[in-house]
């Protein structure tokens, strides 16, 4: 009994140390991380804006802000958000920017873990131009008969970020409609609250 | 055996991919192209020197009963500090690791060291042992990712090695181009072996 017991404890013992250690090293690159993170996040919209100078948050997209990029002289020139379904094997990321009547500006892809050499092709810049430029209908892998050509055996990964960049575009479509509806009706709206 | 042979003896003698045959999964999964191979290979030594060191310090008053768990719970303490470490301080190489990080805990060879060989030996050898083992895996890794890079995509560490003419075999970039090869390499050293 006595020498489980001494098992325990030594296993006891080397697992409070390296949860320890562990815990220390992740109390100080945590925030360095997530600093990483936000900085990442802040270039891949300069980057697929490059045209914009400031962004003003819209709305929220899967967890994440939606902005709208705004040029020099003030005027709206298009929106970022961030795309993101699951993939073959981990969750695709994608920063988009689209212009003001909803056609692709620049996407990059923020982040991914696809399998090796087939859908983290996907990261490649040759990969991404393809969807320059493209329209809401347009994006669908070459199969299912879209303009975006599917990488070499990785038909699933090409659709996953296809249909999840459609998806953000759908959203982004319905949230600025439904924003030029309420400022449309915001004077009624007003007429209704003095008569009450 | 002496101390230059500890470290030699796993880039062919005792090779942990060819010979022994372990850590076949990474081995599989990530030669698709050389420079993954350098990466797991790399991240894969530095994690297996550190386990074999530390678990050759600590060996005395590790029970016999337990060295397994106790073996588990050093290396993946490593792996995880070498993901949090690398992900705050290089952000751009954890862009192009950090997929393979998390599979050198299932990498059978840093386990089959401690086991086999830091386990029972002093902290010098234990040292050489997991440098040599590490670069002998490695070694394997970029052979194998090279060939499957050259016929697969036809170019090699991304740069272009045949006339744009050339149509890649695509099976050798997929899993059963990686069987194949891998085992078309053993049966070659095998070969050279018995001559």
């Amino acid at each position: 009994m006595k020498y489980y017991l001494t098992l325990g404890f030594v296993l006891l013992v080397i697992t409070v140390i390296s949860s320890g250690i562990l815990a220390y090293i992740n109390s100080f690159t945590q925030p360095i991380i997530n600093e990483n993170q936000r900085i990442a996040k802040e270039k891949a919209r300069m980057e697929v804006m490059p045209d914009a100078v400031s962004f003003d948050s819209l709305g929220s997209f899967n967890d994440e802000t939606i902005f709208t990029a705004v040029d020099e002289s003030g005027n709206i020139i298009g929106y970022t958000f961030m795309a993101s379904l699951y993939g073959y094997s981990s969750h695709v990321k994608t920063m988009v920017g689209v212009t003001t009547d909803l056609k692709l500006n620049r996407i990059k892809i923020i982040e991914q873990k696809e399998t090796p050499g087939l859908g983290a092709n996907c990261v490649k810049p040759e990969f991404q131009e393809l969807f320059i430029e493209k329209y809401e209908h347009e994006l669908l892998v070459d199969k299912d008969g879209g303009k975006i050509t599917s990488l070499t055996g990785a038909t699933i990964t090409t659709r996953t970020i296809a249909n999840s960049i459609r998806n953000g575009i759908n959203y982004l479509d319905q949230l600025i409609s439904f924003q030029t509806d309420t400022e449309v009706l915001n004077p009624d709206a007003e007429v209704e609250n003095d008569s009450n | 055996m002496t101390l230059i042979k500890e470290f030699t003896k796993g880039f062919i003698k005792e090779n942990p991919v060819f010979v022994m045959a372990l850590g076949l999964c990474p081995t599989l999964a990530v030669t698709t192209s050389v420079q993954n191979a350098i990466g797991m290979g790399l991240a894969a030594t530095f994690v297996l020197v550190c386990s074999n060191l530390i678990i050759s310090l600590i060996k005395n008053f590790i029970p016999n009963k337990i060295r397994i768990p106790c073996y588990i719970v050093v290396i993946a303490s490593f792996v995880t500090i070498v993901d949090m470490v690398m992900e705050a301080y290089v952000p751009s190489l954890h862009k192009n690791l950090g997929l393979f990080i998390p599979l050198i805990v299932v990498n059978c060879i840093i386990l089959g060291r401690a086991e086999a060989f830091a386990g029972k030996n002093n902290l010098i050898r234990s040292f050489l042992d997991g440098l040599g083992m590490g670069l002998g895996f490695t070694l394997a890794l970029i052979i194998i990712g090279g060939i499957r890079e050259i016929l697969g995509v036809g170019q090699f560490f991304g740069y272009n090695v045949f006339p744009a003419t050339y149509k890649p075999i695509l099976a050798a970039i997929l899993a059963p181009g990686a069987f194949l090869i891998m085992g078309v390499l053993m049966g070659l050293l095998n070969l050279m072996k018995k001559r």
